[in-house]
């Protein structure tokens, strides 16, 4: 791509300085420097920061930048893990964290509309005070906006019961390249009236437009829930057991399985973890919905595991339902017991192919001499492959990046997908097209030139 | 402390600079990810302008509860203040070096500020100095009915601090009133300053000249237990034991204790002219168990209305001088989650000062001590 503002002129300072008065615009390096990383490590200094507080600003600053053809990079926390705040071509990081304000939660319509500075968890928080759920509760939902999980179409845990960020936008109010303001969508719970833009918008990463108003769909807060951890002697049972639960009629809220080697890594720490010794697969559920309904869903799930033999079978409730889930949260501080460094990647498979998978990602590690731990969201298929390696010991890193593509190019033979929630920014969009194909690609070039005919927005990244 | 940083941004949560601010160059990742730079020697960054960013932190240490890495950055950044260090450094070091002096004449220590410095931009310092003196206070209405034998005839060093010792002399006479009521003895022990706030300016040495004369004082009274009034003291005593080893550092660690703690077993009566709604301040260096908030909210049981979780009350120690504009922010946000509280009480002379000094009209604050009595 070619054609690109060069370089910050001092008429472009000057105008961004007019636009975003006060510490709204930063151009020190120092200042600068948090904006030009994210979860993911990658790096690249921008050459501007602005900090707008209203939709008026965010217009200007995309006529502005459509004019120059300035690249764009929206921001938020920047907790994503492969890049995709990452101002990887140069141009103006756009922080939305002063985009903010207290989320206005209607009880009547059962929406919530709410700006993108809002950490997710208090939008959920401000839900919840009134009897209302906002399910969608990716890792980083303590951490994340809720308008960086709309830019990137954020997953989480509840995802197989619940969906995904996706599942509850009703409606968005989005600045375009140019300065247009779109507004698709709406309060209301069903429309098919078009084309549906709002859905399009979601998981679109910034390269369409910036979103500055969304308004989410609600549910009755759930008044209890419980979580189940279950242990069984080998990896098929406990996807035998996954599927025994679901063919009884259960659906849980959350379903996630960890093999062999993450329970021995966890091991390693010494916690207790409420799970036998003797267990080489785990399954971890969360039921959740009213009193009797969470008391009949644990019994009919403990009773369809009966015949896969599990060799423990815990059931938290209340204070005790955190103790639980112990396990799970020790996964990620855990990994780095088995080596010193890690590529950690989210494939997603059809749910049936989930234990093939699995093998077979053991396989590529054991073939280049590797650890690979594998655990995840088993209700959605979704595998987080965790392949471990040293990077100071000679090959092994050449080694992991050779077994990470052949863990992608699994997922795609195998009907899934390189990527189920963290997207492919600049860690994985080499990989995009392989998954696509040209046609797909093509077709989706040519959506994003409507939108955005310079290519301004968040250029240089994988879809 | 900050190398193993691995961005992955868990410490966003718990920033009080950021959340007041919106300004993601303050949070604590960016911090981190600056310092590791430097150590770098990135040539790209300017290293005087990298470190003035580095150091406006409050100190509070949220962050290094929930870093996964252990990365400390009020450690890091009292490194860089130590590295560079310059007159607000220096100004604070004098405050709590010279505490005796100082603040014997209460708020003279104002008068060690030279003219050129005293303008409007430091006019809330100014303030909170005066503050120091007292203020009006509270007057109490908590008042002790029944104390329990559960601690009586045992001997404890009793830490004041430097506000309670030579500031607040009532809080120090209320402590002393509890302790004698529990029938605890108090053995005779000439404390220095706790050094928390000196480490975090940059100035480790001075701060481990503190603790070694506080760790001769527990020593030669037979290491028995230490009772703080000042969340603040209690935090960096407890960091101070990072220079004992083996035995000694559990033994004093252990020692340590909150008065509040004890006070708990207490029971108490609320005068008839008790403030109807009570805030509480947590302070940022709140024990892990709150227990300050654990005894207030048992002697005052529906009366305490509210309560900071999150928020802290902007003092930020050598930071206030730097950037005042800052702590400001942080502490309007404080006062929104006070909000209907008429009378604010906490456990932390830092926090007592601060939220004296910045009170909205008609709101009174003071040590928790003060409504004792």
């Amino acid at each position: 791509m070619t054609g690109y503002a060069a370089s910050l002129t001092p008429a472009h300072e000057a105008f961004l300085n007019d636009l975003f008065p006060g510490d709204g615009c930063v151009l020190t390096r120092e200042g600068m420097n948090a904006f030009a990383t994210d979860a993911s490590q990658e790096r690249a200094m921008p050459w501007a920061v602005v900090r707008p507080e209203s939709r008026e600003q965010v217009a200007e600053l995309l006529r502005w930048a459509h004019g120059e053809r300035m690249p764009i990079y929206g921001r938020a926390r920047g907790t994503g893990r492969v890049g995709n705040a990452v101002p990887s071509l140069g141009g103006v990081v756009v922080s939305m964290l002063r985009m903010a304000g207290e989320p206005v939660v209607d009880a009547d319509d059962f929406v919530a509309v709410v700006r993108p500075g809002v950490v997710t968890a208090d939008l959920q928080a401000a839900c919840a005070a009134k009897g209302l759920f906002y399910p969608p509760d990716p890792a980083s939902v303590r951490i994340s906006t809720i308008g960086g999980n709309v830019a990137t179409c954020a997953g989480g845990l509840r995802a197989v019961k619940y969906g995904v960020t996706r599942d509850w936008v009703l409606g968005l109010e989005t600045v375009l390249p140019g300065g247009r303001v779109l507004r698709s969508g709406g309060r209301s719970h069903k429309d098919v009236v078009g084309l549906d833009l709002t859905r399009l918008m979601v998981g679109s990463n910034g390269r369409l437009g910036l979103i500055t108003e969304i308004i989410v769909k609600l549910i009755p807060l759930p008044e209890t829930s419980a979580s189940v951890l279950v242990g069984f002697a080998d990896l098929r049972a406990a996807l035998d057991g996954a599927r025994a639960v679901f063919r009884a009629g259960v659906l849980p809220a959350a379903c996630e399985f960890m093999d062999r080697v993450t329970l021995e890594a966890v091991r390693l720490g010494g916690e207790a973890i409420p799970l036998a010794a003797s267990a080489q697969a785990a399954l971890l559920f969360k039921l959740d919905g009213t009193q009797e309904g969470v008391d009949a869903e644990v019994r009919h799930l403990v009773k369809a595991l009966g015949p896969l033999d599990p060799v423990s079978v815990e059931v938290g409730r209340g204070e005790d339902e955190g103790a639980v889930w112990t396990v799970r949260r020790g996964i990620s501080p855990a990994a780095f017991r088995i080596a010193p460094d890690k590529l950690a990647e989210d494939i997603s498979v059809p749910r049936g192919r989930v234990a093939e998978a699995v093998e077979r990602a053991h396989e590529i590690g054991r073939g280049r001499g590797l650890i690979v731990l594998c655990f995840g969201h088993l209700g959605d298929g979704n595998i987080h492959v965790n392949v471990m390696y040293d990077g100071s010991a000679a090959g092994e890193a050449a080694a992991a990046a050779g077994a990470k593509d052949e863990i992608f190019r699994l997922a795609v033979a195998l009907g899934g997908t390189i990527s189920g929630e963290h997207g492919t920014g600049l860690t994985k969009a080499s990989f995009v097209a392989e998954q696509l194909g040209r046609d797909a690609m093509g077709l989706m070039d040519d959506v994003r030139r409507v939108f955005d005919p310079r290519g301004i927005m968040n250029p240089g990244k994988g879809w | 402390m900050g190398g193993d940083c691995i961005l992955c941004g868990k410490c966003l949560e718990v920033c009080p600079l950021l959340a007041a601010t919106g300004r993601e160059e303050l949070g604590p990742r960016a911090k981190a990810d600056l310092c590791a730079l430097l150590a770098g020697d990135d040539s790209l960054l300017r290293g005087e302008d990298a470190a003035r960013l580095a150091g406006l932190c409050l100190g509070c240490g949220r962050c290094r509860k929930v870093c996964s890495q252990g990365v400390d950055v009020p450690g890091l950044v009292a490194a860089l203040r130590g590295a560079h260090p310059d007159f607000r450094g220096w100004l604070w070091k004098t405050w709590l070096t010279h505490a005796r002096e100082l603040w014997a004449a209460g708020s003279t220590a104002a008068r060690l500020i030279p003219g050129r410095w005293r303008p409007e931009k430091l006019g809330p310092l100014l303030k909170m100095l005066a503050g120091l003196k007292g203020g009006p206070g509270l007057d109490p209405f908590l008042t002790p009915t029944t104390f329990p034998d559960t601690h009586r005839g045992s001997k404890v060093l009793f830490f004041a601090g430097c506000t309670a010792t030579h500031v607040q002399r009532r809080w120090l006479a209320a402590a002393l009133e509890l302790l004698d009521g529990l029938g605890v003895e108090v053995l005779p022990g000439d404390f220095g300053c706790c050094g928390g706030g000196l480490k975090a300016a940059g100035f480790a040495a001075e701060a481990g000249d503190m603790a070694a004369r506080n760790f001769e004082v527990w020593r030669a009274a037979g290491r028995p237990g230490v009772v703080t009034l000042c969340a603040s003291c209690l935090s960096g005593l407890a960091a101070a034991g990072e220079m004992l080893s083996g035995d000694e550092a559990d033994a004093w660690a252990g020692a340590l204790t909150p008065l509040s703690t004890l006070v708990r077993s207490v029971s108490f009566r609320l005068s008839d002219d008790a403030p109807e709604r009570v805030g509480y301040h947590r302070p940022c260096h709140a024990d892990a168990g709150d227990s300050d908030f654990l005894l207030l909210r048992e002697a005052l049981g529906e009366r305490l209305v509210a309560a900071t979780d999150k928020e802290c009350c902007g003092f930020g120690g050598v930071m206030r001088l730097a950037r005042p504009g800052l702590g400001d922010q942080v502490n309007g946000r404080c006062w929104e989650r006070l909000g209907v509280a008429a009378t604010v009480l906490t456990g932390c002379s830092a926090c007592a000062a601060q939220l004296t000094a910045t009170a909205p009209d008609g709101v009174r604050v003071g040590h928790w001590l003060e409504a004792v009595g």
